[in-house]
């Protein structure tokens, strides 16, 4: 008996103990939620998943869905065989080894009943494949080709010869929820993906001043929010307007204090809003010495006004970095449109580099900060994005 | 909703739309197949670019009709390159869509001039013109009026320029915003070709022309089934020229033209004058009355663009092929600080408007300005 499958391996959770069960079931259901529509079967097996009993010809799609899917790093179009040494051994012969000059058998066998070892069925592996195609040559280090086969413990052996990297990661929803903040660039979306990759989900929030920024930019930010949604699933986004804080902060603060104060009200709504929806972090896209409201001080001055974590997973990494995984993920075509958002209205010309606690402080002594925040809550859009 | 980017594009008369049902339901024959119905389909095109050729004024030559005006205007200046030692001359005004395939003409080797513009009206100035025109120059693109300032150049001056200094040159203009607005006499001028738009007549979109004097002189941009002479292969769009032709037939534009003065001029002078005092100033360059220039100083136009249509108030910030990238090259050109560029908004009329509209407009203008105005200061 053998029959196509798809054999799916997953990374640091054999790390985990005890929860290794919880992680896998979350895994699981996460899999199946994305490929929601296509028929198929999941099962598992000591350390891999196994999906079978799906229309040959849509691998391709399922491969690339699975891609999105944190917590795998490497899903294998394999041949599922009896874990029969006669079966592995046509199996074996069976793969193309058209334009092929080199290879290595490459066995794991997790079955201990197995009657060889690892070491002992790659040699004899290998032999056998000498003996029917004699200019073949085995090369350990940089083979054409490697075939791999796994003996697993359900009785079954699986034979493939390409892994399709994944993104690596832990389950969506192992870590729990988080608000991210996002605006149109190209950072805070890249910030969203790397945090929802280490099983956090995301909630997130948008500051927009109609009519300083156009319809455009909010749409930008959904399409944004959209396409970040394919990795870290369902994404409530809060639409929250920032005119009248802005237009406040304007009139009654310092101009170069003013975006270290809309950094410090954000904040404020970013915790009230995460209080509210049960989420247990801040994620932003802030990068260390980017522009003037990311340095050091900068982030001590906004950081002061909240009491929950704050995660900025792109805070040691170069712009070019970001950009270069802002367009693997493909956000950057989107990130890079012209409308300008929130953070770019009533720019003033010098903004403080290294602000002060006190000083921020005493400046906000002229507004009335609860009620601004109170307001910017309770006025609201949410919407709900699911593109998983 | 006060309609005030009539630049962009124009509301459909409900005629063409009735139009497009006779030509897409009832006469949907191919003009160029055998039968009968094909032929009387042919002829009811035949007479279409008749009627569009007396209406522009022209004794000879073709209409071709396409999608767009940009693909007229490509087609015009593309279809006019040839090998040898020639120029090219645009002038630094133009729309991106001829802008933009001039610039690519110069990376493709090809000798290409950019005439200033006149500082204080916008026009193509004439005396730099005249420097750069020789027995070379091949082609000169100059357009008919300006998307962004309404600035109209003087066609008849730059016909004698060309018959002066270059007679054998061809003389493209790309009328796009002088169709069927600014009235044109093509039989008086040295123009050879002439791009024009449906949609920007209140015609449909996706169907435009290109006035041709001497097919002959012109190549097509691809090849096909040898429609319109071979010079734009594909099956013609039936309805959108039928479309086309009775938006033409519906505009009177001597009549518009003097409806439009005394609109434009009934803008002018409805704002309040608390707005005036705050700084709000027209900026007009005394050419089309279909466009007006607006600054409100110390406003980004596009924060006034936001605000206006939330009171109802839908106006433009330029050419819409150009308003999403930052500053605008043709007031630029002009001389404009850029303070003032960010701070303007373009105001196109149209000639059905009422004068209530155009007065309670400018009056929602003022009051949003001064809203705004007090807000960021």
């Amino acid at each position: 008996m053998k029959e196509k499958v798809l054999l799916l391996k997953f990374g640091e959770l054999f790390l985990k103990g005890k929860n290794r069960h919880d992680f896998i079931s979350l895994l699981k259901k996460n899999i199946l939620k994305k490929l929601k529509g296509i028929g198929c079967h999941l099962s598992e097996t000591q350390g891999r998943l196994v999906l079978s009993d799906y229309n040959l010809g849509q691998e391709d799609e399922i491969i690339e869905k699975l891609k999105q899917v944190f917590g795998l790093i490497g899903v294998a179009d394999a041949v599922a065989t009896d874990a029969q040494l006669s079966d592995i051994e046509a199996e074996v012969l069976n793969c193309d080894f058209s334009g092929v000059k080199t290879f290595k058998i490459e066995s794991k066998r997790a079955d201990k009943t197995f009657p060889m070892t690892s070491m002992e069925l790659d040699k004899h592996l290998g032999e056998i494949v000498l003996e029917k195609y004699p200019n073949l040559k085995v090369d350990l280090y940089t083979p054409n080709m490697i075939i791999y086969v796994e003996v697993r413990t359900n009785g079954k052996a699986y034979i493939y010869n390409r892994l399709h990297v994944c993104a690596g990661g832990l389950p969506l929803g192992s870590a729990g929820k988080g608000l991210l903040l996002l605006s149109s660039g190209i950072d805070s979306p890249v910030a969203g993906y790397m945090i929802a990759k280490r099983g956090l989900e995301l909630e997130a929030v948008h500051f927009h001043s109609y009519p300083y920024t156009s319809v455009q930019a909010k749409e930008k930010v959904i399409e944004l929010a959209k396409e970040i949604s394919a990795y870290c699933g369902k994404i409530r986004l809060h639409i929250v307007s920032f005119t009248e804080i802005q237009e406040q902060i304007h009139k009654n603060c310092d101009s170069e204090y003013m975006i270290t104060i809309m950094r410090r009200i954000m904040m404020r709504i970013a915790q009230k809003l995460a209080e509210k929806n049960g989420l247990g972090a801040i994620i932003t896209g802030e990068s260390l010495g980017q522009v003037a409201s990311q340095t050091m001080q900068s982030m001590n001055v906004t950081n002061a006004v909240v009491n929950i974590p704050v995660f900025r997973p792109v805070l040691a990494f170069d712009k070019e970095d970001i950009m270069a995984l802002a367009r693997k993920i493909g956000t950057y075509e989107t990130s890079i449109l012209p409308y300008e958002d929130c953070c770019t209205v009533f720019l003033p010309k010098n903004p403080v580099i290294r602000p002060t606690l006190k000083r921020a402080e005493f400046l906000e002594g002229n507004l009335n900060i609860d009620a601004l925040v109170q307001q910017a809550v309770d006025t609201e859009e949410i919407l709900e994005i699911d593109t998983y | 909703m006060i309609y005030l980017d009539n630049a962009s594009t124009t509301k459909m008369f409900n005629e063409c739309a009735d139009v497009h049902k006779t030509f897409s339901c009832n006469e949907y024959f191919n003009p160029s197949a055998m039968s009968a119905k094909s032929v009387e389909v042919s002829r009811h095109l035949a007479e279409a670019e008749k009627y569009i050729l007396s209406r522009l004024g022209a004794k000879e030559g073709n209409i071709i009709f396409t999608g767009c005006a940009t693909e007229s205007n490509n087609l015009a200046i593309r279809g006019s390159l040839r090998t040898g030692d020639y120029e090219y001359v645009f002038s630094a005004g133009e729309h991106p869509s001829v802008e933009n395939v001039a610039k690519r003409l110069q990376l493709e080797g090809y000798k290409v001039h950019f005439v200033p513009l006149d500082k204080e009206y916008g026009y193509v100035d004439l005396e730099k013109l005249k420097e750069v025109l020789s027995e070379k120059t091949r082609l000169i693109s100059i357009m008919h009026v300006s998307n962004e300032t309404g600035a109209i150049n003087d066609l008849a001056a730059i016909s004698k320029l060309k018959m002066q200094i270059c007679p054998n040159a061809i003389l493209h203009v790309d009328g796009v915003q002088g169709f069927m607005k600014i009235p044109i006499n093509l039989r008086s001028t040295a123009i050879d070709l002439y791009s024009f738009s449906g949609h920007k007549i209140h015609g449909p979109k996706g169907i435009a022309g290109l006035y041709v004097k001497n097919k002959a002189a012109l190549k097509p941009l691809f090849e096909g089934g040898g429609q319109q002479f071979g010079l734009r292969s594909g099956t013609e769009n039936v309805s959108g020229i039928m479309q086309l032709k009775k938006a033409v037939e519906l505009i009177d534009e001597n009549k518009n033209l003097e409806k439009v003065k005394s609109l434009k001029l009934l803008f002018h002078t409805s704002f309040l004058k608390d707005a005036l005092d705050a700084g709000l100033k027209i900026n007009d360059f005394e050419g089309s009355p279909y466009i007006t220039n607006l600054v409100f100083t110390g406003v980004k136009g596009e924060t006034m663009l936001h605000a206006l249509e939330t009171e109802g108030v839908i106006v433009g910030l330029g050419s819409a092929c150009s308003s999403k990238k930052a500053g605008n090259r043709v007031l630029e050109n002009i001389g404009m600080r850029r303070e003032c560029i960010i701070s303007s908004v373009r105001i196109s009329f149209n000639a059905y408007m009422s004068e209530d509209e155009v007065k309670t407009a400018a009056e929602i203008i003022s009051k949003v300005y001064l809203d705004i105005k007090k807000r960021v200061s």
